[in-house]
């Protein structure tokens, strides 16, 4: 199987991720699409961890760890300063966890977009506040175990869609992507590059420690997620502009959940009844990109 | 730094920035599993009776290494142009591709690149050792006889072949269908086998009794004549004329195809191989043949694919009549079948059959060719567990008194009578000579199993020569452990054919050729089990960036860098082919 | 060139001439027409400088501390609310060692809302390690702001120039705008020691544990010492180029005052009036201006204060559970003096209410006509009141 993915690494070994960490791999993919001319803004999230403490670092690029809620306000400034220093090509990327993209990171994430401040906002999903110890977050899915939604309190309220939110800004580009489809991250992020204006990736990452899966399984339920329909491969141009850039094999989500303690407390009823809503959610997706499903 | 003093003193800004890599921090020691890279066998290689390393020959092809791919067959099977025609093909059957959509063409594959070969005036670069000054007497120039030639020549060692017939080849130039074997082909392997030094001696008929001469004046002897002998029906009436030998009738066709005229309605009778190849070759000469069969169709030990084809040809199968009588006619014979039924199951699965109640039937037929198996024409092989001289290796016997071997290949030894297991025998057998020349009787076993492919009845050359292959472990590797994930659903090439009607008029050669496109795409459809084949999963998902595009000690294409490996096991579940393995850490 | 202008535009001027490069805020009463001021100026090229319109205060800081990590001068302005809600961030950019300006309009704490003058809002970051001046009129606005670029840049701290909401941002006073020329050569163009450059990688601000993170800690606490120094000069500097003299401290007729009120904002001038008045009734008061609040200038408190009997400490604040912040600091300035003076707290003026020169009177008689500060705090014109809930057991 050729695939293209450029030679160069731009990430050291050494770093302190947990073995089978999808946010490692995400970063290195990320990495190898982008270059070394960016700045990157990390908030608070595994990274501003993995990365290393004092006086290492993991990243061959200047990196700026801030503040978790500050991932799209600190990339407006450092663009803005950018461009008074005359630098129109290094490219502002902030890479964010879900924690610092959809919650509290939300309100700065929805503001520079909205002023469509010309950086590449990346957030790498792994469905809970992992760094502080796994508890939930608005993008943890509906059925899940946390640290905070434990027992019979699972997780009640469904994953907050990200990309329709930004789409609802008419956000210049915005795609989904997963760690285990590297051509497809690959490319998007090398499009997103090449653009101007706000542009969102939303990387699916596993986390074999928060999931309650085996290291040697993240790549492989990543992919399930894409196949079962759960996380579709899509991007959105202008928060007009659908397209679908896989066809999954629309294996059954009871798959999926069956390779994760952390979805081990589900019933056979509440696994159907998620198989309706993964569907529902899917067939909507096919209505915006103006397609219609016959099944 | 000190306290006093400090509004004047020049403190240096000291903010957290980092100057250093992470390198430094050797996250190895986190690890308590330990992935490497272990090829293992694949489950075609496993039950091919050559041992080829199929996967491999697969990989070459995709890469258009061609004659990389061809020198690989010839250093496990001096045939491949053959093979890549006639040979049963066991490794489709066994492919894991097959459940996952449909095995891979892995003979079409085997016949292109001897054709190519061939097409482009190839010289293969062989692997021949230094002359050892031992000569080898081999008996019977059939594909075990010249494969052991074949190899035995690699080795070192000089061979002469006595064949009884006028030319050699044995069973691949009398009874195989020039329709399926072109003269051509078969001239041109046994050329290149000459071509090593083997000398052939033709019309020279050696007799069990006379052999004993041979060993005066060689160091070994291989026998490998074969089951030349057709089998009697054992009913009356057996020697009317107009009753033959289906075996003899082709080996007529064979020296002289303009010679026999047929016409009218003639019956085979029989289920194997040679009954298609004679019933076929019957329409060909334009008669009509019909097939008699006493058990069901689906009983019958021909190939499938043989039998189809010769169904599409317009031959007909009667099953389940067995022949009582045959009685002379004036210009043809006459038939006497009793109907047969089926009376349960026997050991081999086919039916158990008894006669039915009806009445026999009579039909005349204008000629009748007996094909219902073949037996040695001498005693050459008899089994001798008991006395201790004989050696029982996977398709050969080697019978060693202490002071000179003879060993006994091809049809007299082998459990499946094929050409390719023919063939096996005959390597085999070189290297059970080549270990007790070099080392003695008592490593024969031990080498023998050491160069086991898989858990199958068949041994590797490279591995007896120590080649990289020896690295790889016997696990034979299965649809379950292959990460199916990378690989879409393919149709397999069809072989293309001539047209029925093209087919039936001459004894033209009926598969055509394929293009080197096409081969490489359905050799692309090979899962590669078990082997590396460098598609650089490991390398790209790997999370600590720890593997390394170099060759490795254990002689994969990858390294891990185990400084930084965290042990997570990505590399090895993501690898599609199962070429990897995580252990425990030692301590 | 001399103008009448509202204290918020003199900031405004201030920020132009200091050729700021990248500004964001976040609108909030009082502060908003420092804002729109400087809109218009970038509006109409008159500054060439980013303005980034974020959603937050919250954002508006976290941009600087961006765009001043990417080596560029930086400007932003709030008030109470938005500044509590920068809380977070004013530790990140002192930390990160940044060189951040901002204008801080003095207001009140909510609830209730309240967008008059009160200093509780800028003193509740005073931990924070930002440098804190507060400004007693339209021309020190003005000045202290083009002194504050100097002072952050030089010893890499960020720092805040304080007005008093309305009383200071909306009044119209004279203020005399320096030449452009002139600022140039006392505010040379920024010089990071440090920046984000993909030409020169590395991670800044990422995990700092226990062996290193308190030798970082004392590099802050002895920028901020040297401060004190750093500003002195600055000061000099600033006299000789523009002839207007500041300190970090002004006293007023002190040296053989019995009674020493210590004000900041634009109370002092109401206080200058007061102790003019007093002095022709022959009352022996003295006046100390508290300019430069964080670093605390200790030393030349103490010079000033330990010779008189004692210190009246007028606070328009209040630590709750403690008392007036000014009074506690001055306190600390001489508690290991000997025989220091007593020092008197007093609150007043909270939320905008006015301190007139009655009640600036007021403090000092009741300083006089005591032995002994029995409060802490004592709080100035609280008047009854008759709504309220009545809790049992209180």
């Amino acid at each position: 199987m050729e695939l293209f993915v450029p030679d160069r690494e731009f990430m050291y070994s050494g770093h302190v991720a947990c073995p089978g960490c999808g946010a490692a791999i995400a970063m290195r993919f990320v990495l190898k699409a982008l270059g070394e001319k960016i700045i990157m803004i990390i908030p608070a999230c595994c990274w501003s961890i993995i990365a290393g403490p004092y006086p290492m670092s993991t990243l061959r690029v200047p990196v700026l760890h801030t503040a978790f809620e500050t991932g799209g306000s600190v990339a407006s400034g450092i663009k803005a300063a950018l461009e008074v220093r005359g630098d129109h090509e290094t490219t502002v990327v902030t890479w964010a966890g879900d924690g610092g993209t959809f919650d509290i990171g939300f309100q700065a994430l929805s503001g520079a977009v909205e002023r469509n401040e010309d950086f590449i906002y990346i957030c790498y999903d792994n469905e809970a506040y992992m760094n502080t110890g796994i508890q939930r977050s608005s993008s943890t899915p509906y059925g899940a175990w946390t640290t905070t939604t434990p027992g019979q309190d699972w997780k009640k309220m469904r994953k907050k869609n990200i990309v329709e939110a930004l789409v609802a800004h008419r956000i210049r580009y915005a795609a989904t992507a997963n760690i285990a489809f590297p051509e497809d991250l690959i490319n998007k992020v090398k499009k997103a590059k090449n653009m101007k204006g706000s542009r969102f990736i939303h990387i699916f990452s596993t986390c074999p420690t928060g999931w309650r899966v085996p290291s040697e399984m993240s790549i492989k339920i990543a992919r399930m997620a894409v196949q079962t329909n759960i996380f579709p491969l899509y991007e959105v141009e202008n928060g007009v502009e659908y397209t679908i850039n896989y066809r999954p094999k629309g294996y059954l989500v009871k798959e999926y959940f069956k390779l994760q303690g952390r979805f081990s407390h589900l019933t056979e009823e509440d696994l159907d009844q998620i198989q309706e809503m993964v569907e529902e959610d899917w067939k909507l997706l096919l209505r915006k990109t103006g397609v219609f499903s016959g099944s | 730094m000190k306290n006093s003093n400090r509004s004047n003193m020049c403190v240096p800004l000291l903010i957290p920035r980092s100057y250093k890599t992470s390198e430094e921090n050797k996250t190895g020691s986190w690890r308590f599993l330990r992935p490497r890279y272990l090829e293992k066998t694949a489950p075609c290689s496993s039950v091919c009776p050559v041992g080829q390393d199929i996967p491999r020959i697969q990989m070459l092809t995709v890469q258009g290494s061609f004659k990389e791919a061809w020198e690989l067959l010839l250093s496990e099977n001096p045939f491949p142009g053959t093979c890549g025609r006639v040979c049963f093909h066991p490794c489709e059957s066994a492919c894991n591709r097959l459940e996952f959509d449909e095995a891979v063409a892995i003979r079409m594959i085997e016949r292109f690149l001897a054709d190519t070969a061939t097409r482009y005036e190839l010289q293969p670069r062989l692997n021949k050792l230094a002359k050892k000054g031992k000569k080898v007497a081999i008996i019977g120039s059939g594909p075990g006889g010249l494969s052991a030639a074949y190899f035995l020549a690699l080795l070192g060692y000089s061979c002469d072949v006595f064949e009884s017939s006028n030319k050699p080849g044995g069973m691949l130039r009398w009874a195989i269908p020039f329709y399926r074997l072109p003269l051509k082909v078969l001239e041109e392997e046994i050329a290149r086998i000459e071509s090593l030094g083997v000398r052939i001696f033709c019309n020279h008929h050696v007799e069990f009794e006379k052999f004993k001469h041979l060993r005066s004046n060689y160091d070994a002897i291989f026998v490998s004549c074969g089951y030349q002998k057709g089998r009697r029906l054992n009913i009356p009436g057996e020697e009317s004329p107009g009753v033959e030998d289906g075996l003899t009738f082709l080996r007529e066709l064979k020296s002289d195809p303009s010679s026999p005229s047929l016409h009218g309605s003639v019956a085979v009778i029989g289920g194997g191989n040679t009954a298609i190849d004679v019933a076929r070759s019957v329409l060909r000469c334009g008669a009509k043949p019909v097939i008699v069969y006493r058990r069901r169709k689906e009983d019958m030990r021909a190939f499938g694919e043989e039998i189809k084809m010769a169904l599409d040809e317009g031959v007909r199968i009667e099953e389940l009549k067995s022949p009582l009588k045959i009685e002379k006619k004036e210009s043809g014979v006459i038939l006497t079948l009793q109907k047969m039924k089926v009376a349960g199951i026997d050991e081999s699965g086919r039916a158990a059959i008894e006669p039915d109640n009806t009445d026999p039937e009579i039909v005349s037929y204008d000629r009748v060719f007996v094909a219902i198996g073949t037996e040695p024409s001498e005693p050459w092989y008899v089994c001798d567990s008991c006395s201790g001289k004989d050696i029982k290796l996977y398709n050969s016997v080697m019978r060693f008194d202490g002071q000179f071997p003879v060993i006994f290949g091809g049809d007299l030894t082998t459990e499946a009578k094929t050409v390719t297991n023919a063939i096996a025998s005959g390597k085999e057998a070189a290297m059970a000579l080549d270990v007790l020349f070099r080392i003695g009787k008592d490593f024969v076993l031990p080498e023998i199993s050491r160069c086991r492919v898989g858990n199958g009845l068949s041994v590797s050359m490279e591995i007896y020569l120590n080649g990289e292959r020896k690295n790889r472990v016997s696990h034979v590797v299965s649809y379950a452990e292959i990460n199916t994930d990378y690989f879409n659903l393919i149709p397999r090439t069809p072989q293309p054919r001539l047209l029925r009607e093209e087919r039936i008029n001459s004894f033209s050669e009926i598969d055509l050729k394929i293009s080197g496109s096409v081969a490489m795409k359905e050799a692309g459809r090979c899962f590669n089990c078990g082997i590396c084949n460098h598609c650089d999963n490991c390398y790209l998902f790997c999370p600590e960036i720890a593997v390394k595009r170099q060759d490795s000690e254990e002689g994969g294409l990858r390294a891990i860098n185990y400084d930084y490996c965290k042990g997570c096991g990505l590399c090895v579940v993501e690898c599609p082919r199962n070429a990897m393995v995580l252990e425990e850490e030692s301590a | 060139m001399k103008t009448v202008m509202e204290g918020s535009h003199a900031v405004a001027e201030a920020v132009k001439l200091a050729r700021v490069q990248v500004i964001s805020a976040y609108p909030i009463t009082p502060q908003t027409h420092i804002v729109e001021r400087l809109s218009e100026y970038c509006a109409d090229g008159s500054l060439d400088a980013k303005f980034l319109r974020v959603e937050s205060e919250h954002s508006a800081m976290a941009a600087l501390i961006g765009a001043s990590s990417t080596g560029v001068r930086t400007f932003t302005a709030t008030s109470s609310q938005g500044l509590a809600l920068m809380h977070e961030l004013l530790h990140w950019a002192s930390g990160a060692r940044l060189p951040i300006v901002m204008a801080e309009v003095n207001r009140a704490m909510a609830p209730g809302w309240n967008i008059w003058t009160d200093q509780t809002d800028s003193l509740s970051q005073r931990d924070t390690g930002w440098v804190q001046i507060y400004c007693e009129d339209g021309q020190e606005a003005l000045d202290r702001t083009l002194q504050a670029f100097k002072l952050a840049e030089s010893v890499n701290l960020p720092a805040m120039v304080i007005l008093d909401a309305f009383f200071l941002s909306h009044t119209y006073e004279p203020v005399d705008i320096p030449d452009q020329a002139k600022v140039d050569e006392f505010l040379p163009p920024y010089e990071p020691k440090f920046l984000l450059d993909p030409g020169n990688p590395c991670a800044f601000n990422q995990l700092a544990p226990p062996d290193v993170y308190m030798e970082m800690r004392f590099s802050i606490q002895t920028a901020m010492e040297s401060a004190i120094g750093v500003l002195e000069k600055i000061q000099n500097d600033f006299s000789e180029i523009f002839d207007r003299s500041y300190g970090s401290i002004e006293p007023v007729e002190c040296d053989d005052a019995d009674i020493i009120l210590v004000t900041s904002g634009t109370v002092t001038s109401t206080c200058r009036e007061v102790i003019k008045k007093l002095r022709s009734d022959g009352e022996k008061v003295g006046l100390l201006k508290i300019s430069l609040f964080r670093p605390f200038p200790g030393e030349a408190v103490r010079k000033v204060l330990s010779r008189t009997r004692k210190v009246a400490v007028v606070d328009r604040n209040c630590s709750f559970g403690s008392g007036g912040i000014f009074a506690q600091e001055i306190r600390s300035a001489l508690c290991n003096v000997p025989d220091h003076p007593l020092v008197y707290g007093y609150v007043a003026g909270l939320g905008g209410r006015d301190i007139t020169p009655e009640l600036l009177e007021d403090i000092y008689w009741q300083t006089k006509n005591t032995d002994f500060p029995e409060l802490d705090s004592f709080w100035m014109g609280i008047r009854e009141v008759k709504d309220g809930i009545i809790c049992s057991g209180s």
